[in-house]
C-alpha cells in the first residue's frame, strides 16, 4: 500500500493531515521448571489519521486498509476536530508539525525472520536447567521476546519518515522457597535493547542463571534489612527505576501542564523551575538521548516527525529542560525534546520519555565502598511506588548487602528505601565512573488517558546517596 | 464495523475451524471495539481519538503441543487468507516445540449470547454536554463511549458472545490550591440530569477542600477508607495475591492464610461474583467460571483463583480463572457501619477517599505501600476539620482486612473498570468502605 497515494486520496478539507502506519510483530516464548510454557506471536497492524482543523488536532484509527474505511475514519477525525475546536484547550498551527524526511533502522542484525523455535526452546531449557541447583528453587523461569516494529509517517507538509526497530530481551527468574520463606532473584527485566537474536549469548546467560539461583538461595538465610538511616549505594539496575520515576515522569511537560492529573498525576516541578531549580547535587547530569546506538528507545524522529536530538535535562544538578513535544513547548513557552510518542497506531502521541540517562561520574565502585562507614548496597528492582506529584517514593530491591567500614559484609533480604525526590537527589554523594555504567531498557511504562504502554531506555552508573531511610520486610 | 457483528465472527470462525485436522484443536477469542476517547484538561478538549479495532487470539493445539498467535480481524474475506497462512506457519513451528504436560484442551461449555445494548448513544452530543456542564470548573480526565465485544469460539462447538455499549466520564475537579476530588459517571443509560448531579456533588466535595491542608505526622491513625480506596486495595490483592499459580510458585502473598498461620477478620468476606454483570464469565479459553466463587469467607481462605493449566500442573481443582488468575468481578460483603455514622466512628483520625500507586512492599507478609490521593481529610471528634497533605502508607492486608478492621459499611459502591491499555477494559468491582484502627503511615 502506498501511503503517500492514500494521503492524496483522502479528499477532505483540513489544515493538516498525516497518516501513521504501524506494523508490529512480536514473538515470545517461556519455559518454567524445564517445562515448555508457551510460544506466542502477534501481528498488530493499523493506521492513525491525524487531522488539524481550526487549530485543533483530532485522530481516527483503524486496522482496516480499505480506502473507503480510511476515508470514513478521516471524516470522523475531521468532524471531531471541528467539534473539539469549540472547546479548544490550545489552538495550534503547523509549526507543531515539522517537515521531516528520513529513515531509521535499529542496529539489530537478526530479526523475526531468523526465529528458530527449536533453538530458542533449547536455549530456554538450558537456562532453566542452569537454575536447578537445589530443591528449594521451586520456580525457575526463562522468557524471551522479540518485537519488530515498522512505522511510516506521511503528512501533507511533505514529511515522510520510515523507521524499523527491532527490540529483544531475555528475562530470568529464580524463586527459592523453604520453611523460612520465599525469595526471588531476577535478571534481564530492565535490559531490553534494540538488538536481535545475535545478542542472546548462551554462556553469559547461563552464568547469570546460576548466579541468580545461588543468590535466591542465599537470601533465604539472610536477616531482614535493618531499619535506620544510612548511606545507600544503588546498582545501575535499580538506578534505572530511580531515574524513571523521580526524574523522567516529573519532567514530562504534559504532567506539568496538568493533562495527566486524573491518571498518572501532576508534577512537583513548576514551569518557573526550568533554568533555576537545584534538582540534585552538582554531580548530576541527565540527558534525553534517543541517538544512543542500540539503546531501547532510540529513533530518528518521534511520532509527529520531530527530529531526535540529545539534550541536557539536568546539568550540574540544575534543571534545564523538560520532556515535552512541540505542542507542550508552545503551550508553556519552554524548550523541550522530540518525545511525542504513541504506543501504537491506535493511540494519539503524547509527551513521553525516550532514553533518559544519568551520565557517569568519576568514582570507582571501590572508591565509593571505601568511603562508606555504614551503609547498604541494593540491586534489582522489586517494588516501586511514588506519589502523583512524584515526591514521596518507596522502592524495594531484591538484593541487599550491608557495607561496614568500607567493605561489603552481611547479606540482607527485603531491602527497601524511601525518600522525597529533590532532597534525595541532593543527597547524591558520589557518582560511579564508566566502569560502573550500564545501559538498560524498560518495556512497560504506562501513562495517558486512554492508557498507553511504551518502551523507554535508561542508563546509569552506580550511585551513592547519603543518609537515606532504609528498612526491611516482615510485619 | 463488520468485526462487531456476531454472525461475521461466527462465519469466519467456522471457515477456519474447517481447516483443522483430527489431531488439532483451535480456540478463537475476539476483542473488538468502536470507541471515542476524549482526553480533557481544564474542561477543554486536549485530544480526541475515534478508534475502530478488532483482533483475535488463536490458541492452536496439535497432539500434545500448543502455541498461540494474535491477528487483526476486520470481518472481511481477506481475514480467511491471512488466518489460513498463519495456521500453516503455526503447524511448522509446532513441530519444533516440546509437548505441554499441562495442556488445556478446549471443551464444550455451551453457547451463550449476551448483548447489553442500550439505545444508540450520540457520542458528540454527550461530550458537548459534559464540556458545557463543566465549563466553570477545572476538570481533567477522560470521556469514553462506544461498543465493546468479547467472544470466544472453539473447535468442539462452544460459542460465547458478549457485547456491551457503555460510557464513562472518569474525572477529577481541582481548586486553586491544586486540591482535587475524584469521581466517575458511568453506565449504559445516559441521563443528562445524572451527569449534572454527579458534577454538582463533586463541586460540593471540592468546596470542602478549600480549607488549608494539614500536614499529618507519620504514625498510626484510625482511618476510614471509602469504597474507591478499598477497590484499589482489591486491585493490588488481585496482582498475584489470590492466584493459586503464584502461591505454588512461591510468589504469592497469602501463604500464611493458606497454611492457617494467620487469619483475617471474621467480618471480611470476598467473592468472585459474576452477578455483578460487568464482566463475561468465560475466560480466554472459553471456560465458564462459577457464578459465585468464595475466596475469603468470614476471614477464612476458601479458594485461590485457579486456572485449568495451574490445576493440571499442581493437581488441584480448576475454578476456570483467567490465565493471570486475577479477580475479574470481586465483591466484598457489607458490614454494619452506616453512612451517617462514618465520621462519628472515626472519632479522631483520617477519612481517605482514594489511594494511589499501590505496590507490594513485602509479599511474604502481605504488606503493601501506596499514597493517599484526592479528597482525604483530617477528622476530629467526629467532624471533618480540613484536607490533609498526601501521606504514604505501608500496611499489611492481615491488618487492613484482619486484626485492625473495625467494620465495613452497610452500603457498597460498584466501581467499573476504566482501564484502556491496548483495549477498553470490561468488568468492575463492588465494595463497601472500611474503618480500620492504627493504619500505619510512613512518610
Amino acid at each position: 500500500m502506498n501511503l503517500k497515494k492514500l494521503l492524496d486520496l483522502i479528499n477532505i478539507e483540513a489544515d493538516f493531515i498525516s497518516l501513521r502506519e504501524i506494523k508490529s510483530q512480536t514473538i515470545s516464548m517461556s519455559v518454567r521448571n524445564e517445562v515448555f510454557e508457551g510460544l506466542g506471536s502477534s501481528l498488530d497492524h493499523g493506521l492513525m489519521v491525524e487531522v488539524m482543523v481550526n487549530g485543533q488536532i483530532a485522530y481516527g484509527a483503524t486496522n482496516s486498509f480499505d480506502l473507503s474505511e480510511i476515508k470514513k475514519v478521516a471524516i470522523i477525525a475531521r468532524d471531531s476536530a471541528i467539534l473539539a475546536s469549540r472547546y479548544c484547550l490550545t489552538k495550534f498551527n503547523q509549526s507543531v508539525r515539522p517537515q521531516t524526511v528520513g529513515e531509521y533502522s535499529s542496529p539489530a542484525k537478526s530479526g523475526l525472520d531468523q526465529f528458530n523455535p527449536k533453538d530458542m526452546t533449547d536455549l530456554l531449557m538450558s537456562l532453566s536447567s542452569a537454575m536447578k541447583i537445589h530443591d528449594h528453587l521451586i520456580s525457575r523461569s526463562c522468557a524471551f521476546s522479540i518485537a519488530e516494529t515498522e512505522s511510516h509517517l506521511v503528512a501533507t507538509n511533505g514529511s515522510d519518515i520510515r523507521q524499523k526497530i527491532i527490540r529483544s530481551s531475555i528475562g530470568l527468574s529464580a524463586t527459592a522457597s523453604c520453611e523460612k520463606g520465599s525469595q526471588r532473584r531476577t535478571f534481564g527485566d530492565a535490559l531490553s535493547a534494540q538488538s536481535g537474536f545475535e545478542s542472546f549469548d548462551r554462556q553469559k546467560l547461563s552464568k547469570e542463571a546460576q548466579r541468580i539461583a545461588n543468590e535466591a538461595l542465599q537470601l533465604l538465610d539472610a536477616e531482614d534489612c535493618p531499619t535506620e538511616a544510612m548511606d545507600l549505594l544503588l546498582a545501575p539496575d535499580q538506578m534505572f527505576l530511580q531515574i524513571h520515576e523521580s526524574i523522567g515522569h516529573p519532567l514530562e511537560l504534559d504532567r506539568i501542564l496538568g493533562d495527566e492529573r486524573n491518571y498518572a498525576g501532576w508534577s512537583f516541578v513548576k514551569p518557573a523551575d526550568f533554568g533555576s531549580l537545584r534538582y540534585g547535587s552538582e554531580l548530576m547530569n541527565v540527558t534525553f538521548d534517543p541517538t544512543v546506538l542500540g539503546q531501547n528507545a532510540s529513533y530518528f524522529a518521534d511520532d509527529i516527525g520531530s527530529l531526535a536530538t540529545r539534550e541536557y535535562l539536568i546539568r550540574n544538578g540544575i534543571l534545564e529542560r523538560g520532556l515535552g513535544s512541540l505542542e507542550s513547548q508552545k503551550r508553556l513557552n519552554l524548550p523541550g525534546v522530540s518525545s511525542q510518542r504513541a504506543t501504537s497506531w491506535n493511540r494519539a502521541p503524547i509527551d513521553r520519555m525516550a532514553n533518559v540517562n544519568l551520565e557517569p561520574g568519576h568514582s570507582s565502585f571501590e572508591d565509593m565502598l571505601a568511603s562508606i562507614e555504614r551503609g547498604v548496597y541494593m540491586k534489582t528492582t522489586r517494588s516501586w511506588s511514588i506519589d502523583d506529584y512524584r515526591n514521596k517514593f518507596q522502592f524495594g530491591c531484591e538484593w541487599g548487602q550491608l557495607i561496614e567500614n568500607g567493605k561489603l559484609t552481611k547479606l540482607v533480604k527485603n531491602p527497601n528505601y524511601r525518600g522525597i525526590t529533590a532532597p534525595f537527589w541532593n543527597q547524591l554523594k558520589m557518582l560511579g565512573d564508566k566502569s560502573t555504567y550500564e545501559i538498560g531498557g524498560l518495556t512497560n511504562c504506562g501513562k495517558g488517558e486512554p492508557n498507553q504502554v511504551i518502551f523507554v531506555g535508561h542508563a546509569s552508573p552506580a550511585c551513592l546517596f547519603s543518609h537515606i531511610e532504609v528498612f526491611g520486610g516482615g510485619k | 464495523m463488520e468485526a462487531m457483528n456476531s454472525s461475521n465472527f461466527e462465519i469466519f470462525s467456522k471457515k477456519i475451524l474447517n481447516e483443522i485436522t483430527s489431531d488439532e484443536a483451535l480456540t478463537l477469542t475476539l476483542s473488538a471495539e468502536e470507541t471515542l476517547f476524549a482526553r480533557i484538561s481544564k474542561a477543554k478538549v486536549r485530544q480526541m481519538t475515534n478508534l475502530n479495532q478488532a483482533f483475535i487470539d488463536y490458541k492452536f493445539i496439535k497432539g500434545n503441543k500448543t502455541l498461540t498467535y494474535t491477528l487483526p480481524f476486520l470481518g472481511v474475506e481477506d481475514d480467511i487468507l491471512k488466518a489460513v497462512k498463519k495456521l500453516s506457519i503455526a503447524r511448522e513451528w509446532i513441530k519444533s516445540i516440546p509437548e505441554d504436560p499441562y495442556l488445556v484442551r478446549p471443551e464444550f461449555y455451551g453457547v451463550t449470547k449476551d448483548e447489553n445494548l442500550s439505545e444508540p448513544l450520540n457520542s458528540n452530543d454527550m461530550l458537548s454536554l459534559v464540556l458545557d456542564s463543566a465549563s466553570k470548573v477545572d476538570l481533567a480526565g477522560v470521556f469514553s463511549t462506544g461498543d465493546i465485544v468479547r467472544a470466544t469460539i472453539n473447535s468442539v462447538g462452544q460459542f460465547h458472545w458478549f457485547k456491551t455499549r457503555n460510557f464513562y466520564l472518569d474525572y477529577s475537579l481541582y481548586n486553586e490550591k491544586q486540591k482535587a476530588v475524584k469521581s466517575l459517571y458511568a453506565g449504559s443509560h445516559w441521563e443528562a440530569s445524572a451527569l449534572q448531579a454527579n458534577l454538582t456533588e463533586s463541586e460540593y466535595k471540592l468546596s470542602l477542600m478549600n480549607r488549608a491542608s494539614k500536614k499529618i505526622e507519620r504514625g498510626s491513625y484510625r482511618t476510614y477508607l471509602a469504597p474507591s480506596a478499598v477497590a484499589e486495595l482489591l486491585g493490588t490483592l488481585s496482582w498475584g495475591g489470590v492466584s493459586m499459580g503464584e502461591h505454588q510458585r512461591g510468589n504469592g502473598s497469602l501463604r500464611d492464610l493458606w497454611e492457617k498461620k494467620k487469619s483475617l477478620s471474621t467480618k471480611f468476606t470476598l467473592n468472585e461474583d459474576f452477578n455483578l454483570g460487568m464482566s463475561p464469565r468465560f475466560n480466554e479459553s472459553g471456560e465458564v467460571a462459577p457464578i459465585v466463587l468464595p475466596l475469603v469467607e468470614n476471614g477464612e481462605l476458601k479458594n485461590f483463583l485457579t486456572s485449568t493449566r495451574t490445576a493440571n500442573e499442581y493437581k488441584v481443582n480448576s475454578n476456570f480463572a483467567s490465565d493471570w488468575e486475577s479477580m475479574r468481578s470481586p465483591v466484598v460483603s457489607n458490614g454494619n457501619l452506616s453512612k451517617e455514622n462514618i465520621y462519628k466512628e472515626i472519632g479522631t483520625g483520617l477519612y481517605l477517599s482514594d489511594l494511589h500507586y499501590l505496590n507490594w512492599s513485602d509479599r511474604e507478609s502481605a504488606r503493601i505501600t501506596g499514597m493517599t490521593r484526592y479528597a482525604c481529610f483530617w477528622v476530629e471528634n467526629g467532624e471533618i476539620v480540613c484536607p490533609i497533605e498526601d501521606l504514604r502508607f505501608d500496611e499489611s492486608y492481615y491488618s487492613l482486612f484482619g486484626d485492625k478492621l473495625v467494620d465495613l459499611t452497610n452500603f457498597s459502591e460498584i466501581i467499573p473498570q476504566t482501564g484502556s491499555y491496548e483495549r477498553r477494559d470490561v468488568g468492575g468491582s463492588q465494595t463497601p468502605g472500611i474503618l480500620v484502627n492504627d493504619f500505619k503511615f510512613t512518610l
